[in-house]
């Protein structure tokens, strides 16, 4: 045994002689253990107080099994052959200009009739003072200033605003929810933060993609977004632009406070890199999303999915508050290999609040597409309502379509409504389509967007045309 | 003494081997206890970590329940709802107080199956002390219904073991009423397994109407292996423990199943239903409806999974749940599932959980009906629709005063504030 303390002395003063260079380098070996955490609060300048919260999650992470209940089958993650921290790609190493892009990315890009000068951000190619962004940065933040909105990346505002920080961060996905949250507690480094303060409608729709080139968010990005009481905000996430991005795994936390009279509406866009068609080399996605919603509050979830090789993701609202509102609209679409399992918890804890989710999974190729969800009325929820229509479409023999709906009832003044149907393509539709000329992929993709209409409604108007335009895209060469 | 709950599934195990040893020996049944037992002693229990046990716990099973029930007192007068009854008490078959219909041959014997490697129902395997196997003759249609009495009953805390099998023979038709019976703390453990084979048709019913103190855990395993057609009318009283394990398998193209089912869980009782149907070929059609009622402290749990395989093309599958939580207190679970694997079908599920419209009481109420009795009107109109449809009326005439029973006995039923 004593032997054996001091072989541990040893390893443990070895490392704390290599802690200091590591402070001096921008990239860590990978890895994952109690010095890495320090090493990526060091960097970021954190308090104590927040070191001390990523180690205590590191901690419980470390005792947490990987959960296996999802519908999904892919090689086990190796945590520790992960670098956790890196600083952003130097300008050296990235492309020089457009022709050196994959000419693939930059027809999609065409398609989607994205400017040329997005284009090059979206491709990551080195651009310095980036074209106009840089104007319409500074004057969105005017304007955000001029509101008392508070808009800037999470580091920033554990400096500049930790009390808000400290109050909000975890409280809605504690560091030990699950194994995905528990990992991005312990070794988060960016993301971003909302605070509206009372009684203000934001005056425009904030969008990550404002903030895309300020730095490289990483892979454990961390959400932080508070609306005081009776304020408004509009949040966009992600573009429908397909992204590079060099790290497979993603664990993103998003966590929403809706404080009573506030209303929160979360747009998401997520079409990160799938793979190719056997699935090698996509994306991971394992997102904790969710939001609590006081009494009078509104959040509403809307989601565009067509990107990652695995998606994890259900964003859920604890309806803690009376007469609190929860929406949840979602487009999945799966092809190739791609591996879909989201849906959304819907937890009716106050009394008269009310829920609604609409979910409309698309699978083609041999893709597997699942909506998993919980609809939970607690004992105290009189009144409580919820409706939940999910609804499956199959484009080809050899993609799978699921749905896995728990209802949990406890209260008798309580109603929930479930209704979910699964089917191919209408050769009827078809038919009518192809008899007024239209060619058959034109077809498909216009009943494909009749299908998801109800959750496009609900997009802001320029993300609902891309969605479209994503759709129509991605069920390229998926049809036939 | 209740088993602990996270030693409950090991213990209940390594008590259910030995019990399994103990079990009589050298009979015909002797080499499905022999591999029963085997499987047994690698399968894991289930605990609350166990998905499919995520809302049933086995707490109400104490170590008692392990002991091999002795013969159990019959029930005077016997529930006689057709013209040939066999008899089960405790798991072993009556002679004395079972006829046959022409046309249909008992053995007393059962096989192993793949379909079959639940825990429960392989501690019914391995534990067994009688089984019956009947058998329909190949284009006989027997007239008339075949009613199956299950009984166990047992003044000290024990268990049963109930094994029926059932084969149609190609052509045949038959009118099966699977009723349990029972009381005392008596956990009935069984199994039934039905498969029907081309052009077979059968109408089987599930009246389970054991008294609230017993226990009951079940495996229906239908296996449709010819173009055939089963109506299966399930109907559920509560009890302490109520676990329904019921498995189809549509094998040959042109099999048609429907599933029918109302269940009501009342006072402390506990109901779980585990439905799986599996389309496993082409062009089969499934349909399912339950009904649920909840009410005091009752628990209702529904399960319903629709599994449709790689090429099953032209599946036609539907499920409905639909349930009514009747005062606080009371809880309902429900999750439709569909696992689909093929383009060209058509399913749909819907499930809801409510309760009675304030305006259809407020409308009886004016019109001078009791709020009670107006409740109780209310709650058996919900579930009529599948009354009414049952195609045999003397099953239709017992299951109406026992379901008016069952919903007059809620507590909340005779309250007269709102």
């Amino acid at each position: 045994m004593s032997s054996q303390a001091e072989l541990d002395k040893v390893i443990r003063s070895e490392y704390e002689a290599g802690f200091t260079t590591l402070v001096e380098s921008d990239t860590l070996p990978p890895g994952l253990s109690e010095d890495v955490i320090r090493f990526i609060s060091a960097k970021k300048g954190e308090p104590e107080w927040l070191l001390e919260w990523r180690l205590e999650a590191y901690r419980k992470w470390r005792e947490m099994p990987e959960p296996e209940w999802a519908h999904l089958h892919y090689p086990k993650v190796d945590y520790d052959a992960i670098s956790y921290y890196s600083a952003p790609k130097s300008m050296e190493d990235r492309p020089k200009s457009l022709d050196e892009v994959d000419p693939e990315l930059l027809d999609t890009y065409k398609k989607l009739g994205i400017p040329l000068h997005e284009q090059e951000m979206l491709a990551g190619v080195a651009v310095d003072a980036v074209f106009d962004s840089v104007s319409i940065g500074t004057t969105f933040k005017e304007k955000l200033a001029e509101a008392g909105v508070i808009f800037c990346s999470i580091s920033e505002a554990v400096q500049e605003h930790p009390e808000l920080v400290r109050k909000y961060l975890g409280s809605v996905v504690p560091k030990s929810d699950n194994f995905f949250a528990g990992l991005n507690s312990a070794v988060f480094t960016d993301g971003s933060f909302v605070y509206i303060p009372k009684g203000v409608r934001c005056p425009m729709e904030l969008s990550t993609y404002f903030r895309i080139n300020e730095a490289n968010t990483g892979q454990f990005e961390r959400t932080l977004i508070v609306a005081d009481e009776g304020s408004y905000v509009s949040y966009l996430e992600g573009c429908t632009a397909p992204q590079r991005d060099e790290n497979q795994l993603h664990a993103a936390v998003v966590e929403l406070v809706a404080l009573p009279g506030a209303e929160i509406k979360y747009s998401t866009v997520q079409n990160w890199y799938p793979g190719d068609e056997n699935g090698k080399g996509g994306i991971y996605n394992f997102v904790t999303k969710r939001g609590v919603a006081h009494d009078n509050a509104k959040i509403s979830w809307t989601q565009v999915e067509t990107g990652s090789a695995i998606t994890w993701k259900y964003p859920s609202v604890v309806l803690r508050g009376d007469n609190s509102v929860g929406e949840f609209y979602s487009v999945a679409l799966t092809r190739h290999a791609q591996q879909a399992d989201t849906g959304t918890k819907m937890i009716h804890l106050g009394k008269n609040t009310r829920s609604t989710i609409v979910s409309k999974g698309i699978s083609a190729g041999k893709s597997s597409n699942a909506y998993r969800g919980l609809v939970r009325m607690g004992p105290r929820a009189e009144n409580a309502r919820n409706f939940t229509q999910c609804d499956s479409l199959l484009l080809g023999d050899r993609c799978g379509a699921h749905t896995f709906p728990y209802i949990e009832s406890k209260h008798p003044s309580a109603t929930v409504e479930h209704e979910a149907t699964t089917s191919k393509v209408s050769d009827d539709q078809l038919f009518l389509c192809r008899q007024r000329g239209i060619d058959p992929e034109k077809a498909i993709s216009m009943i494909v967007n009749g299908f998801c209409k109800e959750v496009f409604k609900e997009l802001p108007m320029e993300f609902a045309v891309e969605a479209g335009k994503l759709l129509e895209v991605s069920l390229e060469g998926a049809v036939g | 003494m209740s088993l602990p709950s996270k030693q409950q599934g090991l213990e209940l195990k390594t008590l259910a081997v030995e019990n399994a040893r103990r079990s009589e020996a050298g009979d015909a049944l002797t080499p499905l206890r022999g591999d029963s037992l085997n499987a047994l002693e690698a399968a894991v229990f289930p605990d609350r970590k166990t998905e499919q046990w995520k809302y049933t716990s086995l707490h109400p099973l104490t170590d008692g329940h392990l002991r091999t029930a002795a013969d159990g007192a019959l029930p005077e007068p016997l529930p006689n709802l057709a013209a040939h009854r066999l008899v089960m008490s405790n798991g072993r078959l009556q002679e004395n107080l079972s006829q046959l219909p022409e046309g249909v041959t008992l053995h007393r014997r059962a096989g192993q199956r793949d379909e079959l490697l639940t825990p429960f129902a392989l501690y019914n395997g391995a534990a067994l002390t009688d089984a019956i196997t009947l058998e329909v003759a190949a284009n006989t249609e027997v007239s008339a219904p075949l009613h199956l009495l299950l009984h166990a009953a047992s003044d000290t805390p024990a268990h049963c073991q109930t094994r029926v099998e059932v084969l149609l023979n190609p052509g045949s038709k038959l009118t099966l009423i699977e009723h349990y019976i029972g009381q005392g703390p008596v956990l009935n453990n069984a199994v039934t397994v039905i498969e029907a084979r081309d052009n077979a048709s059968l109408t089987h019913y599930r009246l389970q109407s054991e008294r609230e103190d017993t226990l009951h855990i079940s495996t229906l395993l239908f296996r449709q292996t010819g173009v055939s057609r089963i109506d299966s009318y399930q109907l559920m009283g509560g009890n302490r423990l109520r676990r329904n394990d019921v498995r189809a398998l549509l094998e040959k193209s042109g099999a048609e199943l429907n599933m029918q089912g109302v269940f009501v869980a009342r006072g402390q009782s506990h109901i779980d239903n585990q439905l799986c149907v599996e389309h496993r070929v082409p062009h089969c059609t499934s349909n399912q409806v339950f009904k649920g009622l909840a009410g005091e402290k009752g628990k209702a749990i529904l399960n319903g999974r629709i599994h449709i395989h790689e090429g099953a093309m032209g599946t036609l599958a539907e499920l409905s749940n639909k349930n009514l939580l009747l005062s606080p207190g009371a809880e309902i679970y429900t999750k439709p599932e569909l696992e689909i694997y093929n383009d060209d079908v058509k399913c749909a599920h819907g499930a809801t959980v409510g309760q009675l419209d304030a305006a259809q009481q407020f409308y009886l109420q004016s019109r001078g009906i009791a709020l009670a009795e107006a409740k109780r009107m209310l709650s058996l109109g919900f579930v009529n629709e599948l009354i009414l449809a049952l195609p045999d009326e003397s099953v239709a005439r017992w299951v109406q005063p026992w379901l008016a029973g069952e919903l007059s006995q809620y507590p909340g039923a005779n309250e007269e504030a709102a």
